[in-house]
C-alpha cells in the first residue's frame, strides 16, 4: 500500500501536475486568459503533489517545522522593513513644495502617522497577519492588496514564461556542451552562455528592439497583450537565467558522467542519449534546482528593468517607486510578496532535492 | 508498465480538457480598448494618476487628466505669451476696489455627465471638503485667505456658514469674502483643488467614486475607462457647456519610461509625448514633431546665508556674477532661457533686465574685497543636489566655472530625492539646487517663496522690507503699479541681497505627431483639449 501511494505520487500526480502546468503556460502564452477553474486545478495538483510527497516520504515533521520557521522569517522581514522605512530620511509627505505645518500634520493624521510608533507597529503587524496592509499613500483610495493583486499576476505570468524558457534552453544547452566536452561545439555554447550572463538586460532589450521592431518590423515595441507582445520581454528576461542554468548543468553533467554507474550503463550498451537524459541529467540537476529557487522568486515577483522597458504593468516598478515615494504600506506589500515567494521557493527546492537525489535526507 | 499506462491516460485526459478550455476561453482585452484609432488621440500620461479626486489631486498627471474632465469657476487663457484668467463655470465676476469681495455669476446651463445640473452649492461643498482636515488635501491653504477659512480648518470654528463663501438669495451668484486683498484670487479657482464636487457621489461610493463606473464630470470629456496602471480612456462629453471637443476619444496611456514612449511614438502607437527621453536628445530635437514651449518654472540655487562664507553679501554676489548662465544653457542643449531673477516671462512683473549679469572680473574683485584675496583661505563649500543626470551636468559646469572665473573649488554632493529634501533644511550644504513651478499665473507664486521664514525659503534669509513689498503687491489691483512693486522686490532679492542664484527658466519639450492639430501647448502645462483635431 505504501509503495503504491509513493508510486502514485511520483508517477501520476507529479507528471500530471507538470503537464497541466505546462499546458497552462502554453495556453497563456498563446494569449488566452486562463479560467480560474484551471488555475485552481493547476494549483491543486502542485500542492497535492507536494503534500502527498511529503507524507509518503515521511517528511511531514520537517515541512511543518520549516513552515513554522517561515512565519518567523516573514515576521522578522516585516519588522525590519518597518524599522528601516522609519530610519531612512524623508517621509511620505515631504515634497518639493513644502506643505504648511498644519496641513502636513492633518495629512499625516489621516494615515495614522502621528500615532506612537508602537501603535503604528501593532496596526501594521496585525494588519499584515490578516492580509490588510492598508491604503497606499500615493494612490488615493486604493488598497495595497488591490494594487498587488492587479500587478502581481502580470509579473507572475512574465516570470513563468521566462523561467520555462530558461529551462528549455539552459538544460539542453548544458547537456549538449558537456557531451561535446572540449570541442568547438562546447566552446561556442559556453561563449554564448557567458555573453548572455554578462550583457545587461537593458542592452539586450535595446538590441532586440532595434532588430525585431524597427529593422524587421515583426514585433511590437511595448505593452503586454498576446504572443507577439510576450516574445521580446520573455526572451530578454529568460536569457540570463538560461545561460546560468546551461553553465551549471554543463559542470554538473561533466562530473556525473565520470561516475561508475554511468560507465556501467555504457558497458551495458545503453544508447548515449538515454544515458545522458535519463541517468546523467537526473543526477546533475541538484545545482540547477538550488539556483532555481531564488531565481523563481526574483523572476515571478517582477523584473523591474524588463517591465519598465516594455511597459508591462507588473509589480516590478512598485519595488522602486514605493520606496522613492515612501509609500510605506505598498513597500511592505511588495516586500512581503517577495519574501513569501523566496521562502517557499527555497522550501520547495529542499523537498525536490530528495526527489532527485534519494541519498539526501531531510530531518 | 502499469504505471506508465496511468501516466499516459491521465495526461491524455488533461491535454483534452485543457485544449477544450483553451479553445472556449476568450482572448484578452485589446490594448486599444476597441477604440477607433482615427478618432482617438493616443497620449502618454507617463504615470498612473494617483487620484482623479479634484480636491486631493496634487500632481501633474492627475492635474492634466482633470483638465480634460473637469471645470472650475474660472480657467486660464494663454494669449500673446501672457496668462490671464477667463470665465468658465462662472460667466463673469466683480470685485470691490479693496480686492476683498468677489461676486461670481454662475452659469445656469452647465450639467454633470449624469444630467445633474451644476449649482453653487457644489462649489461650497468642494470648498468645505478642501478645508476639512480629515480630507487631507495638500492644497487646503489655497483658500486660507477666504474669511474664517483657516479658523475652520484648524477647528476654531465649526460652523461652515461663518466661512466667507455664500450663495446669493437667487442662488445665481457666489459671494466670496477675503481676509486680505488678493487681486489674483479668481486665478486660484482654475486650480482643481477649488473645483465643485458631487458630495452625493462621494458619500455613496466613498474612495471608489473616482472609478470610471461611478465618476461624473463637468468638463469637455468624460471618464470612459480607468484601467489602473495601464491607461485612462476619455470620451467627448456632448453635454459640455463650453466649446465642444473636436476629437472623440483620448487614450491616455501610462508609459513610464521615456525611451519606450519614444519607440512607441516612432512606431505610430502614440501621438503625443509631453516629455522627451534624456538620451538621443540631439536627434530628437531635429525631428519635425519636436516642440518647445516656455513654462512657468524656474531653476535656481539657494545659498545658505546663515553660515560662512555665504553670510557675506560680497561672496554671494561674487558667486552669482561668476556663473555664466548662457554657458549652462549650452550644457543643457540650449533649450532653456537664462535667468537672472526669479519671475519667469509670461507674468505681470517679469523684467529680464533685473538681476546681476555675468561679470567674472567684477566677481573676482568682490571676492578679493571679502578677504579672500588668497583663495586658499576660502572655505571648502558644498553644493547639494538630488541625483539626476541633468542636475549633475549643470553642477559640474558651475564647478568648472567657479574654478575658472574665481579660482575656488566646490564639492558636489548628490542624494536620493527625499533624503535630499530633508538635507536642504540643514547646513549639510552651503548651497543647493531647487526649482519651482508656478501654482497660479501670478508673479506672487514666485515672489512669496522668499518671505522671511517661508516654508519653501531654505536660504535662511529674510527681510522685513521684502515681506512688506510682497504684501503690497498682493493687494494692488492696478497692473502697472503691481509691476513696479514686484520690480522693487526682485531688485532687492536678485541685485541687492542675492540669497538665491536663478539659473534658467524652463521650456518644456514635446513630441507631437503630424496627425495632431492644435495640441494644447502653454506655459501652465494645462491640458485643455477641446481644440485638438486629428487629420487623416
Amino acid at each position: 500500500m505504501k509503495e503504491f501511494a509513493k508510486n502514485f505520487t511520483k508517477k501520476v500526480v507529479g507528471p500530471a501536475a507538470v503537464i497541466a502546468f505546462l499546458i497552462s503556460i502554453v495556453v497563456s502564452f498563446a494569449g488566452f486568459e486562463i479560467p480560474s477553474a484551471v488555475i485552481y486545478v493547476d494549483a491543486g495538483l502542485i500542492v497535492g503533489f507536494f503534500a502527498l510527497y511529503t507524507i509518503t516520504e515521511g517528511l511531514g515533521a520537517y515541512v511543518l517545522r520549516r513552515l513554522g520557521q517561515t512565519v518567523f522569517v516573514i515576521w522578522v522581514i516585516a519588522t525590519l522593513t518597518f524599522v528601516l522605512l522609519r530610519i531612512i530620511p524623508g517621509g511620505p509627505f515631504d515634497q518639493e513644495k513644502a506643505l504648511a505645518p498644519e496641513i502636513k500634520q492633518a495629512i499625516e493624521a489621516k494615515y495614522g502617522l502621528n500615532d506612537p510608533l508602537a501603535l503604528q507597529y501593532w496596526h501594521y503587524i496585525s494588519g499584515a497577519a490578516t492580509g490588510h496592509l492598508g491604503y497606499s499613500y500615493k494612490y488615493v483610495g486604493r488598497e495595497v492588496s488591490e494594487i498587488v493583486s492587479e500587478s502581481f499576476p502580470v509579473s507572475f505570468q512574465l516570470g513563468m514564461f521566462a523561467m520555462v524558457l530558461s529551462f528549455l534552453i539552459g538544460i539542453p544547452a548544458g547537456v549538449f556542451a558537456a557531451s561535446h566536452h572540449n570541442t568547438w561545439k562546447d566552446s561556442l555554447t559556453m561563449i554564448g552562455a557567458i555573453s548572455s550572463v554578462s550583457l545587461p538586460s537593458f542592452l539586450v532589450a535595446a538590441i532586440m528592439i532595434t532588430i525585431f521592431c524597427f529593422g524587421l518590423d515583426w514585433l511590437p515595441v511595448a505593452l503586454w497583450d498576446g504572443p507577439s507582445y510576450y516574445i521580446l520581454p520573455v526572451v530578454v528576461l529568460g536569457l540570463r537565467p538560461a545561460a546560468i542554468i546551461a553553465r551549471l548543468t554543463r559542470a554538473s553533467v561533466l562530473e556525473v558522467i565520470q561516475s561508475d554507474f554511468i560507465r556501467t550503463a555504457r558497458a551495458k550498451g545503453l544508447a548515449e542519449q538515454i544515458i545522458l537524459y535519463k541517468h546523467v541529467l537526473k543526477n546533475s540537476l541538484i545545482p540547477v534546482i538550488t539556483f532555481a529557487g531564488p531565481m523563481a522568486a526574483e523572476l515571478l515577483s517582477g523584473a523591474f528593468i524588463v517591465e519598465h522597458i516594455f511597459n508591462i504593468p507588473g509589480m516590478g516598478k512598485h519595488f522602486i517607486q514605493s520606496v522613492t515615494n515612501r509609500d510605506y504600506p505598498l513597500v511592505i506589500g511588495v516586500t512581503l510578496v517577495f519574501a513569501t515567494l523566496l521562502v517557499f521557493a527555497n522550501l520547495i527546492v529542499d523537498i525536490l532535492y530528495t526527489y532527485f537525489d534519494p541519498r539526501i535526507k531531510l530531518s | 508498465m502499469k504505471q506508465i499506462r496511468y501516466t499516459k491516460s491521465i495526461s491524455t485526459i488533461l491535454v483534452l480538457a485543457l485544449s477544450a478550455i483553451a479553445i472556449s476561453c476568450t482572448r484578452k482585452g485589446k490594448v486599444d480598448y476597441d477604440l477607433n484609432i482615427d478618432e482617438t488621440l493616443r497620449w502618454n500620461i507617463v504615470s498612473e494618476p494617483p487620484t482623479l479626486d479634484s480636491t486631493l489631486s496634487n500632481d501633474t498627471t492627475s492635474g492634466r487628466v482633470l483638465d480634460a474632465l473637469m471645470a472650475g469657476l474660472t480657467r486660464y487663457s494663454f494669449k500673446d505669451g501672457e496668462v490671464s484668467t477667463e470665465p468658465s463655470l462662472a460667466s463673469s465676476w466683480q470685485v470691490t476696489p479693496d480686492q476683498k469681495t468677489f461676486t461670481f455669476t454662475l452659469r445656469s446651463d452647465a450639467k454633470w455627465t449624469d444630467g445633474v445640473p451644476f449649482t453653487g452649492q457644489q462649489v461650497i461643498d468642494g470648498w468645505k471638503r478642501l478645508l476639512t482636515k480629515k480630507t487631507g488635501s495638500e492644497y487646503a491653504n489655497f483658500l486660507f485667505n477666504v474669511k474664517n477659512a483657516q479658523d475652520f480648518y484648524e477647528g476654531k470654528i465649526t460652523d461652515f456658514a461663518q466661512v466667507g463663501i455664500k450663495l446669493s438669495d437667487d442662488k445665481q451668484k457666489l459671494i466670496v469674502q477675503l481676509e486680505q486683498s488678493q487681486s489674483y484670487f479668481p486665478s486660484l479657482l482654475a486650480h482643481q483643488a477649488t473645483y465643485p464636487i458631487r458630495i452625493d457621489l462621494i458619500e455613496k461610493f466613498g474612495d471608489k467614486y473616482t472609478e470610471a463606473a461611478n465618476y461624473q464630470s463637468l468638463g469637455p470629456y468624460k471618464l470612459k475607462i480607468w484601467d489602473h496602471d495601464k491607461a485612462v480612456v476619455l470620451e467627448r462629453n456632448d453635454g459640455y457647456f463650453g466649446k465642444k471637443a473636436k476629437t472623440k476619444y483620448i487614450l491616455g496611456r501610462v508609459v513610464g519610461e521615456a525611451s519606450t514612449a519614444l519607440n512607441m511614438f516612432k512606431k505610430g502607437e502614440l501621438d503625443a509625448l509631453d516629455t522627451i527621453p534624456k538620451v538621443e536628445t540631439e536627434s530628437i530635437r531635429q525631428m519635425k514633431e519636436y516642440r518647445l514651449q516656455p513654462s512657468l518654472a524656474v531653476y535656481y540655487y539657494e545659498l545658505h546665508t546663515n553660515v560662512k562664507p555665504f553670510d557675506d553679501l560680497r561672496v554671494r554676489k561674487a558667486i552669482n556674477m561668476a556663473i555664466d548662465r548662457e554657458e549652462i544653457n549650452k550644457v543643457v542643449g540650449g533649450t532653456k532661457i537664462p535667468a537672472y531673477n526669479i519671475v519667469p516671462p509670461g507674468l505681470v512683473g517679469h523684467d529680464a533686465s533685473i538681476g546681476l549679469k555675468f561679470n567674472a572680473a567684477a566677481a573676482r574683485k568682490l571676492l578679493d574685497e571679502a578677504g579672500y584675496k588668497d583663495r586658499s583661505t576660502f572655505p571648502h563649500i558644498k553644493l547639494g543636489l538630488n541625483t539626476d543626470e541633468n542636475h549633475q551636468r549643470i553642477a559640474e559646469n558651475v564647478q568648472a566655472q567657479l574654478k575658472r572665473n574665481l579660482g575656488i573649488e566646490i564639492e558636489i554632493l548628490n542624494e536620493e530625492w527625499k533624503t535630499y529634501l530633508k538635507a536642504t533644511g540643514t547646513n549639510k550644504y552651503n548651497f543647493h539646487r531647487f526649482a519651482w513651478v508656478g501654482d497660479y499665473p501670478d508673479a506672487d507664486t514666485f515672489i512669496n517663496l522668499f518671505v522671511t521664514n517661508g516654508g519653501n525659503n531654505k536660504t535662511r534669509w529674510g527681510s522685513a522690507k521684502y515681506d512688506e513689498l510682497v504684501k503690497k503687491g498682493l493687494s494692488e489691483g492696478d497692473k502697472e503699479k503691481r509691476k513696479q512693486i514686484y520690480g522693487q522686490a526682485m531688485r532687492l532679492l536678485n541685485e541687492e541681497e542675492v540669497p538665491v542664484i536663478p539659473i534658467y527658466y524652463y521650456r518644456d519639450e514635446y513630441l507631437i505627431s503630424n496627425r495632431v492639430k492644435n495640441y494644447p501647448l502653454n506655459m501652465m502645462f494645462k491640458f485643455y483639449p477641446e481644440d485638438i483635431e486629428l487629420v487623416k
